[in-house]
């Protein structure tokens, strides 16, 4: 257990058993009366939240998001490992943990559609063992602080999904938690309701020093507000860096190289300080993707190397680019399920696994 | 202490919800009612025009309303901890539950503890307006009933909460619920004093049943205390009841079908239901039932939250 962390996952593996009965074998065919089928949704898992700082769960459908937020909040019990909240043990401690976080879970039923947002914070409020006048204050300023004051007295199943979410973000907080753990906050919203949720999210973490835990499989939004990301797939944490480091990991060392036809890749493997080497087929030509080393003097010397190993074999050179990098390029080359465009045919060295 | 906190802050938070959504839907709460009312009447109407004596007659009646009403009353809670669990998990209201700090038991026991105040009241209700249309009043004991309907609600609970630990577990049996519910409809109408006749396997697959007992003791309760005619100088309650006729030689006349002739009527004072055996039963059936679905109801808790289906799974 790390003291410096608000939250903390340490090993943890999830492993979901499935039941069918008469199930029918897609691939063979067959049938059979009784199978077992088991998902792995977390496979060694580590990574710790810092007091006053958004940590991004990042990755695509099925990667085990929203089953590390249930870990934490003791709604889903890990097959082995352990999980802290403020030095608590999860599994031990799941009372008094559940008094100290703020969560909200994907969906908009988590909140009670007959019930006006004020009866719906009176009611949670009283769930989590908040009551009287600090509640009726806590709730007055929580509404107006997301903006629902106006919706305040209309029933839930008259308001927007937005207006829902911000609710549902008002729920979590109603027993002003330390630690805040959003499942997907901004899926299905407009361009607004996102950017507002999001500017509120990064105002109650700076202000009240909360440590937040977001879940999206929006780069966009991932990039925007998290200050540290862990990219997670298929149940492994396959990065876990900070916003700046992890776009780092890739930028200002992919060059591309538009060509007038297609050249053989494997002969730039062996020039010193060129990392993996890639074709990029689009309409304007074939493309010589090539990653560098980022030190400077080497990646010079490669880059010569490079176009003079062209040049040798006279192809046109139409055009020299560095690539952007974005965090959904990051992500597309971590978690290996590349663009269709893009395929990497040769990589010098097992390059991703080690930065890892 | 924690706990009980808990239990009173989440009973005050759910008396507040149900009020509101019945003040916000009290079209829906007044035709459940006018609904109730008339299905009893029409049981009343119906027993009544069976062919038999008079006072046969009313004590059918009386013991099929009572029986429907405390089946629906089984029905509704044992509800609560099927259905009910089974559309929380559904739409992820369960999860919500989960996040509070008491527990999911204590939640559940405020839960079920409202449902079952709404249903007393609307029950009441609608035996009050039955009476009125019949032209009778009503008597009944205050405390034996206020006893017998909380040992009632321990009693359902305790079955409760293990159906609801199957449930939690396993989100088929939700659908074998109906059935269970439905059956408690039926054993809360039919059962009888008799019981105690029939033979020993029988007797006992009956007691061990969740709403045997407590049907009839509330069945003789309410049914006997109808009958009270005077109180004597102890305030105990008189009533009449019938005795066979005696011949000559003191032993009873038997009819036609060899049973006793039963019309001597004599005034004897109301035995308590605290007395009754059926009574014993409850109270052990209340401890039984209770300690295995409350433990039951903890380990499928964890067992569900090990299969993650505390949620839409
Ligand atoms: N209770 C469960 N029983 C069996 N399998 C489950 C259960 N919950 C989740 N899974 C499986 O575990 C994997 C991870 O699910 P999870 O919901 O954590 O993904 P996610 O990252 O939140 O995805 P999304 O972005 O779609 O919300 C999925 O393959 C899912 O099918
Ligand atoms: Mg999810």
């Amino acid at each position: 257990m790390n003291t410096e962390y608000a939250v903390e996952l340490e090993h943890i593996n999830k492993v979901y058993h499935t039941r069918h009965f008469f199930y029918r074998d897609e691939e063979t065919g067959r049938r059979r009366w009784y199978t077992k089928k088991t998902v792995h949704a977390a496979v060694d898992v580590n990574f710790g939240i810092r007091p006053g700082e958004i940590f991004g769960l990042l990755g695509p459908n099925g990667a085990g998001k929203t089953s590390c937020v249930k870990m934490i909040s003791g709604l889903v019990r890990p097959t082995s490992g352990n999980v802290y909240v403020e030095g608590l043990h999860v599994e031990k401690k799941r009372l008094q943990v559940l008094r100290r976080i703020g969560v909200v879970l994907e969906g908009t039923r988590t909140v009670i559609w007959p019930l006006t947002p004020l009866e719906n914070l009176n009611y949670f409020g009283n769930l989590r063992g908040i009551r009287g006048k600090v509640l009726k204050e806590r709730a007055r300023q929580l509404l107006d602080f997301i903006g629902l004051k106006d919706k305040m007295n209309v029933q839930v199943r008259r308001l927007s999904r937005g207006q829902r979410q911000k609710l549902a973000i008002c729920i979590a907080l109603i027993a002003d938690p330390s630690v805040i753990l959003l499942d997907e906050p901004t899926t299905g919203l407009d361009v607004q309701s996102s950017h507002a949720i999001r500017e509120k999210i990064r105002e109650m973490t700076r202000a009240f020093n909360k440590s937040m835990l977001v879940t999206t499989h929006d780069m966009f939004v991932a990039q925007d507000l998290c200050d540290r990301i862990g990219i997670i797939d298929k149940g492994k944490l396959i990065a876990c860096k900070t916003t700046p480091e992890l776009l780092d990991v890739f930028s200002d060392k992919t060059f591309e190289f538009r060509l007038d036809r297609i050249p053989e890749p494997s002969k730039f493997l062996s020039i010193q300080g060129v990392q993996s080497v890639a074709l990029d087929e689009n309409g304007e030509g074939p493309v010589l993707v090539v990653s560098v080393e980022q030190e400077e003097t080497i990646r010079s010397a490669a880059l010569y190397e490079i176009i003079s190993l062209l040049r040798d074999d006279g192809y046109l050179l139409k055009s020299v680019s560095m690539r952007q990098q974005t965090l959904e390029n990051v992500f597309l080359r971590l978690t290996e399920s590349t663009t269709p465009s893009v395929k990497p045919i040769v990589s010098a060295e097992n390059q991703l696994e080690r930065r890892v | 202490m924690w706990h009980i906190n808990g239990f009173f802050l989440v009973l005050k938070a759910e008396i507040v919800r149900a009020f509101i959504i019945m003040r916000r839907y009290w079209f829906a709460s007044i035709i459940s009612i006018i609904m109730g009312y008339a299905t009893l009447i029409t049981i009343v109407y119906g027993l009544m025009h069976t062919p038999s004596s008079v006072k046969e007659m009313a004590e059918k009646a009386i013991n099929g309303i009572l029986g429907f009403l405390i089946g629906v009353f089984a029905f509704g809670i044992v509800g609560l901890f099927s259905q009910g669990l089974q559309g929380m998990a559904r739409t992820g209201e369960l999860e919500q539950v989960c996040l509070s700090p008491f527990g999911l038991v204590t939640n559940f026991l405020a839960r079920s503890f409202v449902a079952a105040l709404g249903n007393i009241v609307s029950s009441a209700i609608m035996l009050i307006l039955v009476a009125k249309t019949v032209a009778e009043n009503l008597h009944v004991a205050p405390v034996e009933t206020l006893v017998l309907l909380s040992l009632t609600y321990i009693n359902l609970i305790g079955f409760g909460f293990m159906v609801g630990g199957l449930v939690l577990v396993f989100k088929q049996t939700g659908q074998m619920a109906v059935i269970v519910r439905f059956a408690m409809i039926g054993l809360a109408i039919f059962a009888t004093e008799k019981i105690s006749q029939w033979p020993m396997f029988a007797r006992w697959v009956a007691h061990a049943l969740p709403v045997t007992d407590a049907a009839i003791c509330l069945k003789y309760t309410i049914i006997q205390g109808q009958q009270v005619i005077k109180y004597n100088e102890l305030g105990e309650p008189i009533v009449r009841a019938l005795e066979p006729v005696l011949d000559s030689a003191g032993k009873p006349i038997l009819d036609a079908l060899g049973n006793p002739v039963m019309n001597r009527i004599y005034e004897t004072t109301f035995s308590s239901v605290f007395t009754h055996e059926s009574f014993f039963f409850l109270i052990l059936s209340c401890i039984i039932w209770t300690a295995i679905g409350i433990a039951s109801f903890r380990f499928m808790e964890n067992w569900s939250r090990d299969k993650g289906t505390l949620g839409a799974y």
